[in-house]
């Protein structure tokens, strides 16, 4: 029995990070654009049908992990450009009833493009098989993008801490006026922090497509798990949504072994708890 | 500017009475169903009741399908284990949506903006997942099947036969007027102003001396009260409380009828109510995809017309009336 | 005092309303409308489009019926199951609808039957629900599908005659009433033929990942999974069992999957070697069914499903009862139905009087390799088909 809780814990570590991979960009959107963006969902499961076109038309998922993100980054670019950037300075309440907008756009467009019946999209046969560990299995796929996730978060961690492209980001962040004044045009830079964000939805789409195939209604569950870990991290901590995603992927896992039905009752409890004991989540700032 | 102008000063409340009185009558007449103008009615209670939340205290809940819910298995497990009739049904659903608003507002509003929001959603889904496994209770996802519409009785005799849908209409439109006409007092009482100053800037309404939880408590009991007394007309109406009534999607649609409908305005969200069931029932048949239609409205209403679909008509009248200046833009609430 | 005169008032309005809609319409020459409840939007769209397809095929070899001319409406119950009893009442209450079929939920059929059987009208219906012939069985209600115990029975049954080596059995449930219904009978089989169940999974109604309840399944170390859980989470078990290399150390049975319209989106690769239970499958070889293959073929290039299928037979079944019984009215109708046998996809098949459950197989598959593969429909091939139903006395159904 122990050994089962074990197991549970190494596939809670593994769905923690994919889920790390689905919160990152909603948490470096509401961080550094102070943006509250509730069509996440909705670019993620484009991310999927992106997916699943490019593999039809080029066969190869390698190539759908590239151009699938690309566009959907491409999109939001275009959206925030037309319209995200009028409502930057509303309230977040008003954020909210926007992005939900462009949620339903999408979730509608993709069955009228796609159809209503999901799509299945095959794991890369490179990345067929299992490790087995005694009683343990864990499929390579899964293996593979414990890892790509772990490459992106450091790619991310190197992009904001390390370049001029993050330090003006995060200076824009703190005060508009003093990134203006350095020269630097503080709408492109909003606009293509933007597109970051959303296009790690699309990143995180393609990379989930194996595991759950295209479906047109997942956006909403997709956009909970996302608030759920940014909000227990702390809204807008990128470390934050690294341990969140962990402990949520974690107890999920852990529940099935102990009392499954209630997997989503402890979550959202967790949820409200951390938002009622710790308001700005296990790592954000006040 | 919002200092200088706190509320869309609507109509005068008689004139708006007059209004919704005309509303009532005209619903069932241009409507192909009194069922269809009954439904229509019980979101524009929720709508309204949403709106005192979003609209006059500047809160956006996204727990709103809570009390709908439990107003609707409240008052269909009253009337089928113990019997209750109409009005104390009615009454039970206020009472259990007044609770549950009790309990979600009392630790909802401990926090704001985002968080706030984050805490209702919270709320929403473990509501809805003891829905589902009290099923027992619930009827889980079959739903509560077989629930009453009591008649009007005194003292054993039917005084109106509730059976008949234009009958039960005519019920509805009345408990409808007799709660707007309640709200209405509500919000244009000093009470009402405590909120608006509340929405405006909370931080000054506490530095007066106002106890600013203490009266965000009161109105989001209130709009649990309302709400809970619409999701049990939408029980008797169908005779059924299914699963979907405690969902996320409900509590999305009750905003999204507030919002279009207009915020800050109870008449507005009449209007509200009315333009997605309608819109629902006509678009539904003619363009299956008619929900992105809806979210294309939901972003031009908060883009370009804050004011809703009231603040439209209000906006259309005056440039229609000649020699008024036009006024500055709908005012931004929230 | 102002309140009784508002009241009158109030009723007044509500009598003038009526005065415009209230005029009954039933001259001959007007067109008897028959009813489809099909989720056109909303999130169970897949499957209102081809119930959809179903009717309209059977409702096209009706032009018209006892010399009335027949038209069909869609009411899209948009996957709302508050949504369909409105407008169903509406249809009852305004224009004197008496003759439905279809609904895609459960909950939405067990409540709109409610509203039909008031009316004295007639509802035919393929969803799960074991209460729509059972305890919240109906005089106006039929149901086309086979209920949980027969979707057990026709798939455990033969896979433990033809698996005796396989002992130890393991299965994930879906928390909901109709997940517990198939739980019930799964553990009663189980028993009857001392095969050990060995554990048993439960998940939330939202749930999407299954990757604990599979690690958990691995470490049970079963000889078979069976998944008692349907639609998308179904789709997803299924997907993520097979990444997880399940179908090399155990066999896999999905006792209700949706047939073929989930086959074609799992493809071959999931389904190979997957036992798959299913309600009607288009390479049955019965009269019905080959003439139904041949005129969806020639209607809309595409093999039926199951929710194709459902409705076209729920649909015909209907108008062929009107015309037997010789009249529109919904008690007759309804009396015809009762015990009526006719031609079905499945065979001969049969309208139990005592529940008004159509008596019909229930089918046994298994995914085949990709390189058997006859055309890109053929995804699986009948291993078993037969009949089981609980006696009437024992469905909790008691009709008047």
């Amino acid at each position: 029995m122990l050994e089962l809780y074990l197991f549970q814990l190494l596939n809670g570590l593994g769905l923690g990070m994919i889920y790390f991979l689905i919160a990152v960009g909603l948490t470096i959107i509401f961080g550094l654009l102070n943006f509250v963006n509730f069509a996440h969902g909705a670019f993620f499961l484009l991310g999927a049908y992106l997916c699943y076109t490019a593999v039809a038309l080029t066969g190869n998922f390698w190539l759908a992990l590239l151009i699938a993100p690309l566009v959907v980054a491409a999109l939001a670019w275009a959206v925030e450009r037309l319209l995200i950037k009028r409502i930057y300075h509303l309230p977040h309440t008003f954020q909210i009833l926007v992005t939900l907008g462009i949620a339903l756009i999408i979730q509608e467009a993709s069955v009228l493009i796609w159809g209503p019946v999901g799509k299945n999209i095959a794991v890369p046969p490179e990345l067929r098989g299992v490790v087995i560990l005694g009683d343990f299995i864990y499929p390579y796929y899964r293996l593979f993008l414990i890892g790509f996730a772990a490459l992106i978060g450091l790619a991310l961690w190197l992009l904001l801490e390390r370049t001029r492209f993050g330090a003006l980001v995060r200076a824009g962040s703190e005060s508009t006026e003093t990134v203006s004044l350095l020269g630097t045009n503080i709408f492109r830079l909003f606009s293509l922090t933007f597109a970051l964000g959303v296009g790690l939805a699309g990143v995180a789409g393609v990379l989930f497509a194996p595991l759950r195939g295209a479906q047109p209604f997942v956006g909403p569950e997709i956009l909970g798990i996302a608030f759920v870990v940014v909000v227990i991290g702390g809204m807008g901590s990128f470390g934050g949504a690294l341990v969140g995603g962990l402990l949520v992927g974690v107890v999920q896992s852990m529940m099935t072994s102990l009392w499954p039905q209630g997997a989503s009752l402890m979550i959202y409890g967790a949820m409200a708890a951390v938002i009622l004991v710790r308001p700005y989540g296990l790592f954000g700032r006040a | 500017m919002s200092e200088k102008n706190p509320l869309p000063v609507g109509p005068r409340t008689p004139v708006l009475l007059l209004l919704v009185v005309a509303s009532l009558v005209l619903l069932p007449l241009v409507l192909p169903s009194a069922t269809l103008a009954t439904e229509i009615l019980i979101f524009a209670l929720a709508a309204l009741a949403c709106n005192l939340l979003l609209g006059y205290t500047g809160l956006l809940s996204f727990g709103q399908g809570i009390f709908f819910g439990v107003g609707a298995y409240g008052a269909a497990l009253l009337m089928i284990h113990l019997k209750w009739g109409l009005f104390a049904a009615l009454l039970g659903a206020a009472v259990f949506g007044a609770l549950l608003a009790l309990l979600v507002g009392a630790l909802a509003i401990r926090r704001k903006g985002i968080y706030f929001v984050m805490l209702t959603l919270a709320f929403s889904q473990m509501a809805y997942f003891l829905a589902y496994t009290l099923s027992g209770w619930t009827g889980g996802d079959n739903g509560l099947l077989d629930v009453p519409r009591p008649n009007i009785e005194v003292f054993g005799h039917v005084l109106v036969d509730l059976a008949d849908p234009r009958h039960f209409y005519a019920f509805v439109a009345l408990l409808f007027l007799l709660i707007f006409a309640f709200a209405l007092r509500v919000i244009r009482s000093p009470f009402g102003s405590t909120l608006l100053a509340i929405r405006e800037n909370e931080t000054r309404a506490a530095a007066i001396g106002y106890d600013t939880r203490h009266f965000k408590i009161l109105v989001f009991m209130l709009s649990g009260a309302i709400t809970g007394i619409a999701g049990a007309l939408y029980a008797m109406l169908l005779h059924f409380a299914p699963l979907s009534n405690i969902d996320l999607m409900m509590s999305e649609n009750i905003l999204i009828m507030t919002i279009i409908g207009g915020t800050g305005s109870l008449f507005g969200s009449l209007l509200g109510a009315g333009a997605i069931v309608v819109l629902g029932d006509v678009l539904s048949e003619l363009w299956p995809r008619w929900l992105m239609l809806l979210g294309l409205i939901l972003i031009l209403v908060v883009v370009f017309m804050r004011g809703g679909l009231w603040g439209g008509l209000a906006e259309l009248g005056k440039r229609l009336r000649p020699g008024r200046t036009l006024s500055t833009k709908t005012k931004e609430t929230l | 005092m102002q309140r009784r005169t508002l009241l009158k008032a109030g009723l007044a309005l509500g009598a003038l309303g009526s005065l415009p809609l209230g005029a009954q319409r039933a001259f001959a020459e007007e067109p008897l409308v028959f009813y489809g409840l099909k989720s056109m939007s909303g999130a169970f769209a897949s499957y209102g489009k081809y119930a959809d397809m179903g009717s309209r095929q059977a409702i096209a070899e009706h032009p018209q019926l006892l010399g009335r001319p027949l038209q069909y409406k869609v009411i899209d119950t948009e996957g709302n199951a508050g949504k369909a009893v409105r407008k169903v009442q509406e249809a009852i209450g305004q224009d004197g609808a008496r003759f439905f079929q279809g609904c895609t939920l459960s909950s939405s059929a067990l409540a709109v039957s409610k509203e039909i059987n008031k009316a004295g009208g007639v509802f035919m219906t393929p969803v799960g629900a074991d209460e729509i012939t059972g305890k919240d069985c109906n005089l106006s209600t039929f149901r086309w599908s086979v209920p949980t115990y027969g979707a057990i029975r026709e798939t455990l049954v033969p896979m433990i005659r033809q698996l005796p080596q396989a002992k130890r059995w393991y299965t994930i449930t879906p928390q909901y009433v109709f997940g517990d219904a198939l739980l019930d009978n799964a553990r009663k089989v189980f028993a009857e033929f001392g095969v050990e169940h060995i554990g048993n999974s439960y998940h939330s109604l939202q749930e999407q990942e299954f990757s604990g309840y599979l690690t958990n399944a691995i470490a049970a170390k079963p000889d078979v999974l069976v998944l008692l859980n349907f639609g998308s989470q179904s789709s997803n078990a299924l997907r993520q069992a097979v990444n997880f290399g399940i179908k090399e150390r155990m066999k896999v049975l999905l006792v209700w999957s949706a047939g073929l319209d989930q086959f074609q989106e799992l493809g071959s690769d999931v389904l190979e070697g997957v036992y798959l239970g299913a309600q009607y499958w288009h390479q049955v070889d019965t009269p019905l069914n080959k003439a139904l293959v041949a005129a969806t073929q020639k209607a809309y290039g595409i093999n039926p499903n199951y929710p194709l299928a459902a409705d076209y037979i729920g649909t015909k079944v209907m108008l062929d009862a009107i015309v037997q019984a010789g009249t529109f009215d919904g008690a007759s109708v309804a009396r015809a139905l009762q015990g009526m046998r006719f031609q079905g996809p499945t065979g001969e098949e049969l309208i139990r009087p005592g529940d008004h459950q159509v008596l019909k197989d229930y089918y046994l598959l298994r995914g085949k390799p990709q390189g058997q593969l006859r055309d890109e429909d053929d995804l699986a091939e009948v291993i078993s088909s037969g009949r089981s139903f609980v006696e009437v006395d024992h469905t909790g159904c008691a009709l008047a």
